[in-house]
């Protein structure tokens, strides 16, 4: 087998040991790696029901064939485990040296189990592995875990590692990793918190095993580069992602006031002309050649890394209109390494409730320092209102009642990534249909939906679309373990990578072959969901309520009066469900199963539901 | 008749501002604009003309706004 390890390095915490175990060639063509791997450990070794913060359940961290190879963008590792805010299988990825560190040492992938007795860091190189004490570091926010780390190991290390907020069991606390980066919205950081795990640290020596080690480095550093003069011709890296807000703006589809609006007249204070102007240095991940990471100084002087998702969901979706304030709350969110989204959501829900009565308390849209204190209430889970916002915002909706939880921005408890769908039904689908909550990354369609269909339709087309590119984004980047970026900004050719995949691995892989795999994927996520949800319907596929809602349209503005519409957004969701082979539910029928390769995976789910 | 061009993300380097009122005469039609924001004719761009997308071909009306952007993809 080339292009693999072929060993997975398996932790238990609770009694320090380790082992090394090996999987066959037939389970690498089957599931790749990243998610592949990590969705296949967790469905096999995951009892339904188990407490994600308890020492059930178990952290996987995932590499891909490509992944830590100088190409296009492959510094990246996924993240896994049970969710403690969607309660079945959640993951994340993000630009970390643990990408090329950890196959240099010999692996694929890393399973840990179990509970720390105290703090502890874990230590891996090649074949050793240390339970050190982590007390030193224990309390202290991710920055300056990070340099602790350096200071002991040199920069050269691959790091994981989280801040109070994961130690604190935050659940949507989050894995970080080079100063700038996070990964696992869903509470992958509040796994390691629960397990009194507050660093991986992984150095590697050994070559990552390729078939042509040759061609792959005449394909990847060349390709490297040409990525790199296709940012500088295209100019995308100036604003990142941000460019994107102004354009929301334009089109009625940023989220403003806890998504009530869907525009604001100050939205250019925080738009990405004033963040390049902010510019204080940029940042990448590991092979990267088109760094998106746009740094400024914050309110208090401190470096932040602003991208569009955290301005606009702790900017405009709370009416906060400053830059350096945003930044302020973004580096909170860092430093006690606790998603910028779900957080962003968690306190504009707050303040929404507040407004409408549902709740008592003291937070106005607009408030940034008061936002600033309720963070650090959240990642210290200091008192009520401290640990209401810890918990994300479906959680209190349900504490709050008064219909409230129609208004709580987020799908099978994940928020709602920054894309105000109030009248974009086909990205209010990828969100209902997103496989472990309401991620953008399975698939965006906006600019599809206004610009080669209409807003207003609801036709299988869009669902086609969603399908088409939840296999590329959350199917393809996430098993092969690579930055979509290249692809989805610059237009980087998708038939490069079963090229560096051919490359490393010998085989002689399509994209085809691609595809298949990402509808293993997903189908196998559905069955974890059915798995701990056995009463599950389609409504669970259906995006917040005060989209529906005729009150809650815009009153001015290109979608005046319009609001999505529930009986055809089902029809859209049929239209899904059909193109997928799903039952009405939204499960993979046996059949489907058979044709993935999946019948004992089926087979298992049938002990908890039946399929169809 | 009075249109507002607003240019998005890197469209906005090329053309040397951001967004700005201009005159037109005639019968112009959104694709008019492309020349005059300098967006290379084989960057795809997204129009839309107050909010709503339309085509090159779309004609304009006196106070329209219009935006153009590269086509993004959500990050």
């Amino acid at each position: 087998m080339k292009g693999w390890t072929g060993n997975i390095l398996r932790v238990n915490l609770t009694n320090s040991t380790y082992k090394k175990e090996t999987f066959t060639e037939e389970f690498a063509k089957k599931w790749v790696g990243g998610r592949g791997f990590a969705v296949k450990f967790l469905y096999d070794e995951l009892k339904p029901g188990i407490d994600p913060l308890g020492p059930e359940n178990k952290l996987v961290v995932a590499l891909g064939p490509i992944a830590g190879i100088p190409a296009p963008n492959t510094g990246k590792a996924v993240v896994a485990a049970k969710s403690p805010m969607t309660g079945f299988y959640g993951d994340g990825n993000l630009g970390t040296r643990v990408s090329e560190q950890l196959r240099k040492a010999g692996y694929d992938a890393l399973i840990v189990e179990g509970k720390a007795a105290r703090p502890t860091m874990l230590y891996i190189e090649d074949d050793k592995v240390e339970f050190l004490p982590a007390g030193e570091i224990w309390g202290k926010g991710t920055y300056a875990a990070n340099d602790w780390i350096y200071a002991k190991y040199g920069k050269g290390v691959g790091v994981l590692n989280i801040g109070q907020g994961g130690e604190n069991m935050v659940r949507y606390a989050v894995v970080r990793s080079l100063e700038g980066r996070a990964g696992g919205r869903p509470g992958m950081g509040a796994v390691m918190g629960s397990k009194l795990l507050k660093a991986i640290v992984v150095k590697g020596t050994r070559p990552i095993p390729q078939a042509d080690p040759e061609a792959m480095k005449a394909l990847g550093t060349g390709d490297l580069k040409t990525v790199h003069e296709l940012d500088k011709k295209s100019g995308w890296s100036v604003q990142s992602t941000n460019g994107v807000l102004a354009w929301c703006n334009e089109v009625a589809g940023l989220p403003v006031r806890n998504f009530r609006k869907t525009s604001h007249a100050d939205a250019w204070k925080i738009d990405g002309e004033r963040l390049n102007d902010a510019r204080v240095a940029t940042y990448g991940c590991p092979n990267c050649t088109m760094r998106c990471g746009i740094t400024i100084h914050d309110k208090e002087g401190r470096e932040s890394e602003l991208d569009y998702e955290n301005v606009a969901l702790l900017g405009s979706n709370l009416e906060i209109f400053d830059l350096d304030q945003v930044g302020s709350l973004n580096y909170l969110c860092d430093e006690y390494g606790i998603d910028t989204m779900s957080a962003g959501c968690a306190l504009s829900f707050y303040a929404d409730a507040i407004d409408h009565g549902a709740a008592d308390g003291n937070f106005k849209f607009g408030d940034a320092e008061r936002a600033k204190e309720l963070l650090g209430l959240a990642a210290r889970r200091e008192g009520k209102v401290g640990n209401l916002l810890a918990d994300g915002s479906l959680r209190m909706a349900r504490e709050f009642g008064h219909n409230s939880e129609a208004y709580a921005m987020q799908v099978k408890g994940l928020d709602v990534a920054a894309y105000n769908c109030k009248f974009i039904p086909g990205q209010a689908l990828s969100f209902g249909v997103a496989p472990i909550g309401a991620h953008h990354r399975e698939a965006w369609i906006i600019t599809f939906e206004l610009k080669n269909t209409t807003r207003e339709s609801y036709g299988p087309e869009k669902a086609a679309k969603v399908i088409e590119l939840q296999r590329i984004r959350g199917g393809m980047f996430e098993f092969m373990v690579a930055c979509r970026f290249p692809w989805i900004e610059l237009g980087w050719s998708l038939d490069n990578y079963p090229k560096y995949f051919n490359a490393v691995t010998g085989l002689n892989w399509t994209l085809d072959d691609m595809w298949k795999t990402a509808d293993r994927i997903y189908a196998l996520i559905k069955l974890h969901y059915l798995r701990e949800f056995p009463q599950a319907t389609r409504k669970g596929d259906y995006p917040p309520a005060v989209w529906f809602d005729p009150a809650n349209a815009d009153t001015e503005g290109p979608i005046a009066g319009k609001h999505l519409e529930i009986d055809k957004y089902d029809g859209l969701l049929q239209h899904y469900y059909d193109q997928r082979g799903y039952d009405k539910r939204g499960i993979p029928t046996r059949s489907l199963l058979e044709k993935l390769g999946l019948s004992s995976e089926g087979v298992a789910a049938e002990k908890y539901a039946k399929l169809s | 008749m009075r249109i507002t061009i607003k240019l998005i993300g890197p469209l906005i380097y090329a053309a040397g501002f951001s967004e700005k009122e201009i005159s037109l005469s005639g019968s112009p039609t959104a694709g008019d604009l492309l020349a005059r924001a300098k967006v290379d004719k084989k960057r795809p761009v997204i129009i839309t003309r107050n909010g709503r997308a339309v085509t090159a071909a779309d004609a304009l009306r006196d106070g329209d706004r219009v935006v153009i952007a590269p086509i993004y993809s959500g990050g």
